[in-house]
């Protein structure tokens, strides 16, 4: 690491420049992947596997750094990104459904979608809605039923902020099942999926709104029990004995996309390799090992392609914001 | 029982590998150096090795161990620039300045430094069979505090305060608030709104408590050296002496029920996720001050005032692996960087890592073990070895001090914004000084300020605004009688000391 | 005195806190008591301190005389001078001149401010960015 550093060192103020060949036009001389929250999340784990992913299959030749920069729902990161390195042709950062959501509702104050570069995904990880395995409640319709008689009787805990992607959800579920005012449904912010999973145990909380991953191994433990998943259709493998929220007749899909966006202003030989090389980790056979074995669903989008459906997403969550009457 | 030790035996045969003490020999080093230099502890230590670990192609149980082994090296080494320079290595150590440097300037720097060696050994050894033994247990501990208990328990930290730091309730209070306040700039993380940042986006992440404690103790310790650099010349460094370079046996005899109770408090803040280490020997500090304080000789260089903190911060740091083991929820921001490393080596910490991986759980206990055996060892004979940092002459020292924490803060963040808001704390901890306001509560203000306010509101919300949940479990009830005690004992112990005081002191001296 | 003033100086801090907290904006949804209604708390207690510190002011604080104060705020300017200086000559250069600056006021002899400040900063490079690997300032010469 210390040797390649100094060679790009060299190389820049031009002494001896013959030492520095590499294949690519580009290299990141240090990788750097921020993730937007404390360590654990799903941002942090987006980071960490894909950097190992990309380690591995000798895309990069140093260790990717991953740094953690939690805050504000990933709004901390993306002023960071913007304001800070903006030039950085290092530094990719994990982005995900939440991101697109805060953004769309404005939530990163003086940020939009368009001050950083959006680069590509590496799958989705559809959202759960769960309760404690010792919880009366069996379904989600029975969730849902509880709370248009006492909406203050369920408390949703969640990962992401209020307002976030994991609220969004639940309203989302609530809507749908017939629940006017979804503003009367209770959700907590912790500080990540696994902290809110805690209180479940705890039962400080009732119920849990959060991603597949999340859930996975505490489901395993026997201490959550999952009522439905947001997806169009049964998972494979281990995820296949959730039951949808559709086959219950709550017609809600939430996919969490995760990928990753750059700075703006990243050279475009820089931009194309983060593009490329997010696209063979995608397509190797260990990184299908790694979604089989977290729960992500397939989801490959790249480049102006993946620029689009961000686009869209976060017009769509915008118009959704406004319809269940989060913002004006 | 006899499973267990079973495991913890076949523990033993994986770390107890030539590399395996070798990489343990090197991280507990490289710890206690990074411990003892300012701006940097245990949490960017563990974060500054990582890439060490993964480019030495490290298999998954010897890079925690190395890794571990720089955790507790930290833990260890922190209480040494506390005792000598004032200043604290990182921020579980703080406590240990109250009474180390009136012990270092006693001329006792060798026995504070040996005793405190040896408390850190004390804690952390019985953390580590807490650990061993009670980790299934104790998540259970965990799981009893809510959102609405872990706001008591902060409370309680506070309350507390006002005997331990200062002899001025109201400053101790005013600090304390002060703290608290800093730590509210930036994002508020419930709703994302930014809050006292002044249009700055720098402000926009917070204040970072490292550059608050460097700024606070280690430049404002430049500052008064500046200042009364005519008066140095003449007596300081030369005369310093090194003391012994052990404890004495009444030493360890009178300290040993504080080292025990200290330990048991402190392994039980670990054990709650958010508390941490910092919470862990403050708690240790107030409540050993409180029960045996009798002569008010805490923070006048009790060697008890040594032993709590540091038996405590160590405890703590085994304890915090509980939660991060067993939940996969972080204690303190280095079990979040341990986490994160066990992450990236494809072990997913929570309920089923003790059955899916019991190889790499039982390896890093025993490398605990096998690092703490080590950390001591490597301590008690270097003890003559950081004593002469003070002979070092003050006009050479303080500078590479002051140097040093520039560098801590910017290698971390990179940002010439953090190292302008550091001198900033640095003349406002001179200030503080002068005015003799304690410095610790602003600390832990900083430290605890958002949790704190996160766990009100969250609170807050499960009971749709009632402040009655604050008070609606026996446990939380429990916490704010101790703390309401806390708070009031010491001002009536205060007004005792003084009658006493005025007894003894004739009415015509007058301050 | 000095008490006073200072409790002076607290309570235009905290009452200047509580307004900076009502002026906090609301999100489009929040919790129950928002991100108001702790900072506001801390304000109260902020204030109610520095009344308690000037109805009851302790012993009085020793200030330097204006040489003294001179020679700190000298002390801060060069360290603020070193932070926005640092990235732009690189970490080397910049810290040896802080640290000559240092040890020559803290009372080195010049000989000796020259040979403290190089080894400070050579000993520290060495030992933060080769031993430790941390990336410290880099200037156009690479260190």
């Amino acid at each position: 690491m210390k040797s390649i550093r100094a060679l790009c060192v060299t190389g820049l103020i031009a002494f001896a420049s013959g030492g520095a060949t590499t294949a690519f036009a580009f290299e990141p001389e240090s990788p750097q992947c921020i993730a937007p929250s404390g360590a654990g999340g799903g941002w942090d784990f987006t980071c960490r596997q894909v950097g190992k992913a990309m380690q591995d299959q000798k895309l990069i030749s140093s260790t990717m750094r991953v740094v953690n920069a939690a805050g504000g729902g990933g709004g901390v990161a993306y002023a960071e990104v913007v304001n800070k390195m903006n030039d950085d042709n290092d530094l990719i950062v994990a982005a995900s459904s939440a991101t697109a959501t805060r953004l769309a509702q404005g939530a990163y104050p003086g940020n939009t979608m368009d001050q950083v570069r959006w680069v590509g995904t590496i799958g989705a990880d559809y959202g759960v809605i769960g309760v404690a395995a010792d919880s009366p409640v069996n379904s989600l319709t029975e969730l849902m039923d509880q709370i248009k008689q006492d909406p203050s009787s369920v408390n949703f805990a969640g990962g992401s902020a209020v307002g976030g992607w994991d609220h969004l959800k639940v309203l989302l579920a609530a809507k749908k099942s017939g629940i006017s005012d979804v503003r009367k449904v209770k959700y907590v912010a912790f500080d990540g999926g696994a902290e809110a999973v805690v209180q479940i145990m705890a039962g400080t909380v009732q119920a849990f709104t959060g991603d597949a991953s999340e859930a996975k191994g505490f489901v395993e433990s026997g201490d959550l029990k999952v009522l439905a998943i947001l997806a169009p259709e049964r998972l494979d493998g281990e995820f296949a004995s959730f039951p949808t929220a559709k086959e219950q007749g709550i017609d809600v899909v939430g996919a969490n996309w995760r990928g990753f966006y750059a700075p703006l202003n990243m050279s475009e030989e820089a931009y194309d390799f983060w593009v490329n090389s997010v696209g063979e980790v995608y397509a190797s056979a260990e990184w299908k090992k790694t979604m089989e074995a977290n729960g992500l669903a397939p989801l490959d989008l790249r480049g102006a392609e993946f620029e689009d459906f961000v686009r869209a997403s976060v017009n769509d969550i915008e118009s959704l914001s406004k319809e269940i009457g989060l913002i004006k | 029982m006899l499973e267990t030790l079973s495991s913890l035996a076949d523990g033993f045969g994986v770390a107890l590998t030539f590399q395996c003490l070798a990489l343990a020999f090197l991280g507990c080093l490289l710890g206690t150096v990074i411990g003892a230099l300012p701006g940097l502890g245990p949490s960017n230590g563990v974060a500054i090795l990582i890439p060490l670990a993964f480019s030495l192609g490290l298999a998954p149980t010897p890079a925690l161990i190395l890794l571990t082994s720089v955790y507790y090296g930290a833990m260890y080494g922190g209480r040494i620039s506390s005792i000598l320079l004032n200043i604290p290595g990182d921020e579980p150590a703080m406590m240990t300045t109250l009474d180390g440097v009136p012990m270092a300037r006693k001329g006792q720097a060798g026995e504070a430094l040996a005793l405190s060696g040896f408390a850190s050994f004390f804690g952390a050894f019985f953390a580590t069979w807490g650990l061993v033994f009670l980790a299934p247990l104790l998540v259970k501990v965990a799981l009893l505090f809510g959102p609405a208990e872990y706001f008591a328990l902060f409370v309680l930290a506070f309350a507390t305060l006002g005997g331990v730091a200062s002899t001025n309730q109201a400053k101790a209070a005013f600090a304390a608030a002060l703290g608290l306040a800093i730590a509210m700039i930036g994002v508020d993380s419930q709703t994302g709104v930014p809050r006292f940042s002044f249009g700055q986006v720098h402000f926009y992440d917070g204040i970072d408590f490292l550059v608050a404690i460097v700024g606070l103790f280690a430049l404002s310790e430049v500052f008064v050296f500046l200042e009364h650099k005519s008066s140095l010349k003449k007596s300081d460094t030369s005369g310093i002496k090194l003391g012994r370079i052990t404890p004495p046996l009444w030493m360890l005899r009178k300290t040993f029920p504080t080292m025990c109770r200290s330990t048991l408090f402190g392994f039980f803040a670990g054990v709650l996720p958010g508390a941490g280490a910092s919470l862990g020997s403050f708690i240790s500090y107030s409540f050993e001050k409180q029960l045996v304080d009798r002569e008010n000789t805490f923070g006048k260089g009790d060697p008890r005032g040594v032993v709590a903190p540091e038996a405590g911060n160590n405890a703590a740091a085994g304890g915090a692996l509980v939660p991060m083991l067993a939940l996969g929820v972080p204690g303190s921001g280095t079990t979040a960087v341990l986490l994160a490393m066990l992450l990236a080596l494809n072990i997913t910490p929570g309920p089923l890592l003790f059955q899916n991986n019991p190889d790499v759980v039982w390896g890093l206990i025993a490398a605990l073990f096998i690092g703490n055996f080590m950390l001591l060892a490597l301590n008690i004979p270097l003890v003559g070895m950081f004593v002469r940092v003070l002979m070092i002459p003050t006009h050479y020292l303080m500078p590479g001090v002051a140097m040093i924490s520039f560098v801590g803060i910017y290698g971390i963040s990179g940002s010439t914004f953090d190292l302008i808001v550091m001198v900033v704390f640095g003349v406002v901890g001179w200030v503080l000084r002068k005015l003799d306001v304690p410095l610790v509560p602003v600390i832990l203000g900083v430290l605890l300020g958002n949790l704190m306010e996160q766990n009100l509101r969250r609170a807050m919300t499960i009971s749709d605004g009632d402040w009655g949940i604050l008070f609606a479990s026996p446990l939380s009830i429990g916490i704010w009688t101790v703390a309401v005690v806390g708070f009031i004992l010491p001002i009536f112990m205060a007004r005792r000391l003084r009658r006493k005081l005025e007894r003894e002191v004739t009415a015509s001296d007058v301050d | 005195m000095s008490d006073r003033v200072f409790g002076g100086i607290g309570l235009l801090l905290g009452v200047f806190f509580i307004w900076q907290a009502t002026l906090i904006p609301l999100s489009f949804i929040s919790d129950p008591i928002g991100p108001k209604t702790f900072p506001i708390i801390l304000g109260v207690v902020l204030s109610l301190s520095s009344v308690a510190i000037m109805l009851l002011p302790g012993g009085s604080a020793d200030w330097p005389g204006m040489r003294t104060f001179a020679e700190l705020s000298a002390a801060v300017a060069v360290l603020i001078a070193y932070s926005f200086v640092l990235p732009l000559v690189g970490f080397v250069v910049s810290t040896i001149f802080a640290a000559f600056y240092l040890c020559l006021r803290l009372g080195a002899p010049l000989k000796g401010a020259a040979i403290g400040g190089v080894s400070i900063s050579l000993g520290i490079y060495a030992l933060f960015h080769l031993v430790l690997g941390l990336s410290l300032a880099r200037g156009p010469w690479g260190f």
